[in-house]
């Protein structure tokens, strides 16, 4: 959902008093025509409160929490659960830490250091998240609460986005901090979240070997499912052409 | 007003075909060109004025018509046996191409020239019209002769359709999808040309725009998958200098 425009001028007011809107979109690096249409519509992106708040080292969820829409961002941050942190590991590195096991003989005994994970979100950020935090009944919570489609919301998920409306009800509807969707879908960083610096590295360590192979097991039948079906469908649209082109 | 559709219809048929001309001349999916080039000849067999004279040169005895039947079965059988293939229709492909099919074609083919043969055929006249209103037999003659005619042309259609149906629902390109939806639509605009008996003589303008409507569709979506080959040929070729480079 979008910001109104009356709201997000009052907040601009507050952070910075005396900028032009030119001022603004020079130091946040927001295209002038962009924010122009928005406070036209009367509709601004969440996305560009994220900007902005960045440009005037703001917290970009407390700057959010000060929006009525976007509430229960504000106060103290809620430290993320454990499996949201792994699920905001990317599946390879997931996989390298599984190999880096002893449970995995002498593989991969020699290497040093492991190699620091790769910052949030990966390329099935979303759904993983999701998936970590639902106890069965969450999407059925989320489209009651929004009016969502529950197709719509898969759809989504299966695109790897989420707006940011859905994914803060979404860490509302599981009971786990509000931000962390957001993190998810890379709007915000761990970081801007409140996320402890090393949380998602410790909250891989903390997995014993067969729970860490099972969730790398898991990852890899649901990325084999999304290749192969890319695969089928390159296959007909090739026939296709081979007959039709 | 009947005129101008299938003026129109034959500058599109026509259109494409000589289109066609350069990549049947490379060898590739030639049998789209014929097809292309048969539904023009058919399209030219059925205006009047060309009809005439056509039939005039092969004496006078309507023989045209019975070659517009040909025309069309024989174009209707490539089509289905490319779109089938092409869309991995293999229960389709083999019903065109197996006993029933073949046996099919056989039977209204036959049923097509005997019926010719008892006709009193002479005086030349698109559509039979003149033969039709000789006597009451001829009427009959006529429209069994029609009949068969439309009856393979809706055979095939018919068994191409759920192919059809599936691949718009599917995840193909939008453009291939947008074509299944032309195809399926000219299959069920030849199917319903067998209920071309029972329609009251007043709506008999019907007829035409649903035949017209047919062809129309089926040229625009075989040109409509080809339109996005070449998009995706471009593409690809645009991609592959990139990483070239």
């Amino acid at each position: 959902m979008t910001l109104s425009a009356k709201a997000f001028q009052r907040w601009l007011q507050g952070i910075a008093p005396d900028a032009s809107t030119a001022d603004v979109c020079r130091v946040s690096g927001i295209k002038r025509t962009t924010l122009a249409q928005q406070l036209v519509r009367g509709k601004v992106s969440v996305s560009t409160v994220v900007s902005i708040s960045r440009a005037y080292n703001i917290n970009p969820v407390s700057a959010l929490g000060e929006f009525e829409a976007y509430r229960v961002l504000a106060g103290p941050p809620q430290p993320p659960t454990r499996c949201e942190l792994v699920s905001q590991v990317s599946t390879a590195d997931l996989l390298r830490a599984v190999l880096a096991r002893p449970a995995m003989g002498a593989f991969g005994r020699e290497e040093a250091a492991p190699a620091p994970l790769s910052p949030a979100p990966h390329a099935t950020s979303v759904k993983n998240w999701v998936d970590a935090i639902d106890d069965g009944e969450v999407r059925h919570r989320v489209s009651a609460a929004t009016g969502i489609a529950p197709q719509n919301y898969s759809a989504q998920l299966t695109a790897n986005r989420l707006t940011p409306e859905l994914a803060v009800a979404t860490a509302l509807a599981a009971g786990v901090g509000p931000a962390g969707g957001l993190v998810a879908t890379g709007l915000v960083t761990e970081e801007e979240a409140g996320w402890p610096p090393g949380a998602r590295q410790d909250a891989l360590d903390s997995m014993s070997d067969g729970d860490l192979t099972a969730l790398a097991g898991d990852r890899l039948q649901a990325l084999g499912k999304v290749l192969r079906r890319q695969e089928q469908d390159q296959a007909q649209t090739e026939k296709i052409w081979e007959n039709l082109g | 007003m009947i005129e101008i559709l299938q003026w129109t219809t034959l500058a599109v048929c026509g259109l494409v075909a000589v289109a066609r001309i350069p990549e049947a001349l490379k060898g590739r999916n030639t049998s789209l060109f014929y097809i292309f080039a048969l539904m023009a000849l058919a399209i030219l067999l059925s205006i009047e004025k060309p009809y005439v004279a056509i039939d005039q040169a092969m004496g006078g005895i309507n023989m045209a018509n019975l070659l517009l039947r040909f025309v069309i079965f024989g174009a209707i059988f490539f089509l289905g046996i490319r779109i089938s293939k092409a869309f991995g229709a293999t229960g389709a492909y083999r019903l065109i191409t197996g006993r029933t099919g073949r046996l099919a074609l056989l039977i209204f083919s036959a049923l097509v020239v005997v019926v010719f043969l008892l006709m009193d055929t002479a005086g030349s006249s698109a559509g039979l019209v003149s033969v039709s209103g000789k006597d009451p037999r001829n009427y009959a003659l006529v429209e069994y002769y029609g009949a068969a005619g439309r009856a393979y042309p809706a055979f095939v259609s018919l068994v191409l359709l759920p192919a059809m149906t599936r691949a718009v629902a599917g995840r193909l390109p939008v453009l291939v999808r947008i074509a299944a939806g032309l195809l399926g639509l000219g299959g069920v605009a030849i199917a319903f040309s067998l209920l071309f008996p029972v329609i009251p003589p007043e709506l008999g303008a019907l007829e035409f725009v649903v035949n017209y409507t047919a062809v129309l569709c089926f040229v625009l979506g075989l040109a409509l998958i080809w339109a996005a080959r070449i998009r995706q040929d471009k593409r690809a070729g645009s991609t592959s200098s990139f990483t070239e480079k």
